[in-house]
């Protein structure tokens, strides 16, 4: 599966496996998958519910292990890497955003995103203004001080798109992004990502039900079926 | 994300929930404060009683004893043993010994112990009581350098006699203390004891009368002595002298040694005529002197000389007994109670270890979502098991403080309780309790330590949440 701009990927997905092990059942979550993702490329995975969506992007974001398989960002290979990388990798390279926001409820809007300032190695001074500044370019510098509850689905989400970006990853892992949101909302969240990509070169790796909406803004739809990759469709060039 | 960062996460979760933590610290400050004032209570003991010792002067002075029964041999059933100790030749007790000791280099006085029973009668009142010599050169040592009332007699033949407070008191007299009234009890009044100046007291007569043997009676009628008809064959001796001054009232700790109704001086005491139960020898011997002491008093120069002349006399083949060689063994007997208090005070704390250990683990349930969330923005394990570490740590520094103000509140009031029925026995007021910095610092320290090893465990756990499994939306 080549890409325009496979000699250089940012990310680079080799023959990944992950089993899990349900009593003494085997889960084959994702068999075998290989491909690469460009810098500045916006990519979405569609299939349906337990294809292993999900499970791909924990694999690369670095919240799980994969059971065999090489995975490359920047060149360094995931499936290699000590705990305390893994959580350097999650801190610095990648970004994510989940179906359920998962805000931390008892935080202010600013506060979520001053944690991740705050793991990510910033002054404690200097937090606080960046932070805003954030909130401000996914459109919440009216919401600061609101904690998750008080926000509606669409600004929960925009405050997580603002935390994944806080660290200023080389990639967004968005898994569902507008899952939980109605299609009005949803459309401004994918535009919003569309902004990102488009204005920022943010990566995007995507993964959604809404097939239609993703082909509105994604370079490449890969489809997923039971753990392995059974069709591409590339949209348009990465400009 | 910094240590400073950790802390204060830990900080703010501890605010969120507020009610469970303050439980929780409040195990902790209960601990603390068991442990606080139950070995500020040992201290207090140890601290009063050194202070005692020293406030009365016990660390340069000594009793020579004449050799004693070989006890271990006794004890051991040893009977011979226990019968060459007694064959040993076993030096007196005399004027040669004393004369001996006092030359010897270090020792400041040396004088041997004289006390005997005495009536003393003032004006129309007798009472009985002990009779205690002492030598002039006493007047510079404490308790003698500051008697309330009156002087220390200057001269070892005076005729003078200082007078203890409980002794006057049996005379029917109390000192009316302007700065200190004491108001005289009801049965002291029914009694007839009135309240008197001290000058009024001072001067004043005061009769020693000692019980002699008349030995012309017991010739008289050798088989019935005792037969009152013909009057038993004692007779009382009047001995004159007038009161120098007043004693303080002994405290517990007080040399045991100076402790009498009548102190008089030594040479004038000598010359009051008694039984002396030395010997049987003396009951017979009109000249009254003794063939030796019971004890000998000796004082030194410096504390350090102590064990060098106690050891140069206990060559000459006498027994000595210090307070200092005491010292190490009562120190050890307080380490021994402050250890036994401070168990106390631990278990309550190890008590309030499992409550920190319960309710941690009880909020790392519930928060495995956020952990899971600050996993995938990138917390590492060691961050995360900081954020949980500092807060078991705030419960331990924050139970540690206001276990510390618990302690202090609860020995102040155990204090004025104890003090409070103590003194109603007519005992003295003392604190019992004391609290060192070191005991303070000590106590916070050890509330942080082992909260801190509560939180180990929970720390741990929540450093290995599985984030894929905590964030999986349900
Ligand atoms: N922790 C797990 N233990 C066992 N099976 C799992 C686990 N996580 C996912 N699976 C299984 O792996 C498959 C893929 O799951 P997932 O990646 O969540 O699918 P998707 O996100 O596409 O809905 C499913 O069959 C699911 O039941
Ligand atoms: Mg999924």
């Amino acid at each position: 599966m080549n890409t325009e701009d496979s000699l250089n990927p940012i990310l680079r997905i080799q023959k990944i496996v992950k089993n899990y092990h349900k009593g003494s059942i085997q889960v084959q979550a994702v068999q075998s998958i290989s491909f690469d993702v460009s810098k500045s490329e916006f990519i979405t995975i569609v299939g349906r519910s337990g294809s292993g969506k999900s499970t791909l992007l924990n694999l690369v974001g670095g919240l799980d292990r994969a059971t065999s398989g090489h995975l490359f960002v920047n060149n360094a290979d995931l499936t290699k890497m000590k705990r305390s990388e893994l959580a350097l990798h999650r801190r610095q390279t990648v970004g994510m955003i989940f179906q359920s926001f998962n805000l931390i409820p008892s935080r202010t809007a600013l506060e979520n995103i001053t944690l991740a300032l705050a793991f990510g190695g910033m002054k404690r001074r200097d937090r606080k203004q960046k932070a805003s500044e954030i909130l401000s370019r996914v459109g919440l510098e009216h919401r600061l001080d609101h904690k998750p509850g008080e926000l509606s689905g669409g600004e929960a989400q925009r405050v997580a798109i603002a935390r994944a970006l806080a660290n200023e990853p080389d990639i967004l892992l968005a898994d569902e992004p507008t899952g939980n949101l109605d299609s009005k909302t949803s459309i401004e969240i994918i535009q919003l990502l569309e902004k990102l990509n488009q204005k920022q070169h943010v990566t995007i790796l995507m993964v959604t039900h809404d097939e239609e909406l993703a082909k509105t803004v994604s370079h490449r739809i890969l489809h997923l079926f039971d753990g392995k990759i059974v069709h591409q469709q590339i949209l348009r060039r990465i400009s | 994300m910094r240590i400073d960062d950790q802390f204060l996460l830990g900080l703010a979760n501890l605010w969120r929930m507020k009610l469970r933590m303050i439980l929780t610290t409040l195990g902790v400050a209960i601990g603390i404060g068991a442990l606080v004032s139950m070995v500020s209570f040992g201290i207090g003991m140890q601290k009063n009683v050194t202070d005692a010792i020293r406030e009365n002067d016990l660390f340069t002075s000594l009793t020579v004893t004449g050799q004693e029964i070989d006890i271990q041999s006794a004890m051991q059933g040893n009977i011979e043993g226990v019968i060459e100790s007694f064959q040993a030749e076993a030096p007196l007790l005399n004027r040669d010994a004393l004369e001996k000791i006092q030359s010897l280099d270090g020792v400041e006085i040396a004088f041997p112990e004289i006390v005997f029973p005495v009536k003393v009668r003032m004006g129309n009142e007798e009472t009985q009581t002990t009779l205690r010599a002492l030598p002039a050169s006493m007047g510079q040592f404490k308790p003698f350098n500051e008697i309330p009332y009156g002087h220390f007699f200057a001269s070892d033949s005076a005729s003078l006699v200082l007078l203890n407070p409980s002794v006057l008191k049996e005379l029917k007299r109390v000192v009316k203390d302007p700065e200190n009234p004491v108001a005289l009890s009801w049965e002291d009044s029914a009694r007839g004891v009135r309240s008197v100046s001290a000058d009024s007291i001072l001067g004043k007569e005061i009769e020693i009368i000692t019980s002699v043997i008349d030995v012309s009676k017991i010739m008289q009628n050798p088989l019935n002595y005792l037969n009152t008809t013909t009057g038993r064959p004692f007779r009382e001796a009047v001995t004159p002298f007038r009161i120098g001054g007043l004693l303080k009232e002994p405290s517990e700790f007080s040399d045991s040694r100076f402790i009498s109704g009548v102190i008089a001086p030594i040479g004038r005491a000598e010359e009051i005529p008694q039984l002396g139960f030395t010997s049987v020898r003396d009951l017979f011997d009109p000249s009254g002197d003794t063939e030796g002491y019971g004890a000998f008093y000796v004082r030194v120069r410096r504390t350090q000389d102590l064990d060098r002349i106690q050891e140069k006399i206990e060559e000459m083949g006498y027994n000595t007994f210090s307070i200092m060689e005491q010292l190490d063994e009562i120190k050890k007997g307080f380490i021994i109670l402050d250890t036994a208090l401070g168990t106390i005070g631990i278990i309550a704390l190890f008590v309030a270890a499992l409550g920190i250990i319960n309710t941690m683990v009880m909020s790392i349930l519930e928060r495995t979502r956020e952990i899971g969330i600050m996993k995938a923005i990138g917390g590492s394990e060691n961050e995360i098991k900081g954020i949980f570490f500092f807060e078991a740590g705030a419960i331990g520094l924050i139970g540690g403080i206001f276990g510390l103000i618990l302690g202090w509140i609860v020995t102040r009031i155990a204090n004025v309780v104890a003090n409070y029925i103590v003194t109603q026995q007519g005992g003295p007021v003392v604190d019992y309790f004391y609290m060192p910095i070191w005991l303070l610092l000590g106590a916070i320290g050890f509330s942080i330590f082992v909260s801190l090893l509560a939180g180990l465990y929970p720390a741990m756990r929540a450093a290995r949440v599985d984030p894929v499994e905590a964030l999986r939306h349900d």
